[in-house]
């Protein structure tokens, strides 16, 4: 299964060439097309789910393709699923700006991340998905580091 | 501790969601966006809900005015929020929704906590750039955002 997902900004680009690719393969695909007017043809689809839904979904996919979002990304990644980035554009109109293609290179030099840069490279990189592990380290440093600070203001204020 | 969560819908949420083992022991309200996914939130993880419409999701393209009207608009729903549910916190991972309810618990001489994206590897959001002088802790998720910035703290990311 390929799962779908774009966020909450609509991504016609993708979700119509997904959609064409769909057509295609024998794969069975499912897309979350949030605000995006188009409905895909070949592709099962539904605009939003829950949290946990999504990453239900993401679990049971062979590889999750998506926008250069940083929610759908991390859903994926900590389901230990592939993922596929495709960056909005700014010139058509996607993003306020060129966000996307920040993250996706940060990412994609961590090795966490495959990208199709244009939605014609993305048939080669479904294909080629199977050649890509993915292993994330989650240290939890973070959420000890803002625990040990929510702690100690705790503390603070019974104190007062 | 009284915790009030602010972050829009999508990623944002994604991220705070993330750290909710964080805030653990702690009462917790959230304000968000207004969204089918996010009407869900209360009954899943039990805490009060609060909600602001978004108007941003569906076009790209807002003139000036409708923004200043929108945050003027936020910024009188969230101190109803604040006042209240009279939080000790107020922690964010963005985005503009933010800015009102932080300055708010400032003036009221509350603790705000800032988390940048993890998407925003070589310069702040715009939100963050607001929201950075006046932030008691504010965490970037790349060590290359915390050497520009020296209050900046880079102590791991949400992955």
């Amino acid at each position: 299964m390929i799962f779908v997902t774009i966020g909450t900004t609509p991504f016609l680009r993708l979700i119509e060439k997904m959609d064409e690719i769909a057509g295609k393969v024998d794969e069975k695909v499912i897309m979350q097309i949030g605000y995006t007017k188009y409905k895909p043809k070949n592709a099962e689809y539904f605009d939003f789910k829950s949290y946990q839904e999504v990453k239900e979904l993401c679990r049971k996919s062979k590889v999750v393709v998506c926008h250069g979002g940083i929610g759908s990304i991390i859903t994926a990644l900590e389901t230990e699923t592939p993922v596929i980035t495709v960056p909005r554009k700014k010139k058509y109109g996607e993003t306020p700006d060129d966000h996307d293609f920040e993250l996706i290179e940060a990412l994609l030099r961590e090795g966490l991340v495959k990208v199709a840069y244009k939605m014609d490279e993305l048939e080669d990189a479904l294909k080629n998905i199977d050649m890509y592990p993915v292993k994330i380290k989650s240290d939890k440093k973070l959420v000890n580091a803002l625990k040990d600070c929510l702690n100690h203001l705790d503390k603070s204020l019974k104190k007062r | 501790m009284k915790i009030c969560l602010v972050c829009s819908q999508g990623g944002h949420l994604t991220e705070m969601l993330h750290l909710l083992d964080a805030f653990e022991g702690h009462e917790i309200v959230i304000i968000t966006h207004d969204a089918k996914f996010t009407r869900t939130l209360e009954t899943t993880y039990s805490f009060k809900t609060f909600f602001i419409k978004d108007i941003t999701s569906e076009s790209l393209r807002l003139d000036p005015l409708s923004i200043l009207i929108h945050l003027l608009i936020i910024s009188f729903g969230e101190l109803r929020v604040f006042l209240k549910e009279k939080p000790d916190i107020i922690i964010s991972t963005g985005s503009e929704i933010a800015i009102p309810i932080c300055y708010l618990a400032k003036i009221f001489g509350k603790k705000v906590i800032f988390i940048e994206s993890l998407c925003r590897v070589k310069e702040l959001s715009a939100t963050g750039k607001y929201i950075y002088p006046i932030a008691d802790l504010f965490f970037v998720q790349w060590k290359s955002l915390s050497c520009k910035y020296k209050k900046a703290k880079y102590d791991g990311t949400i992955l």
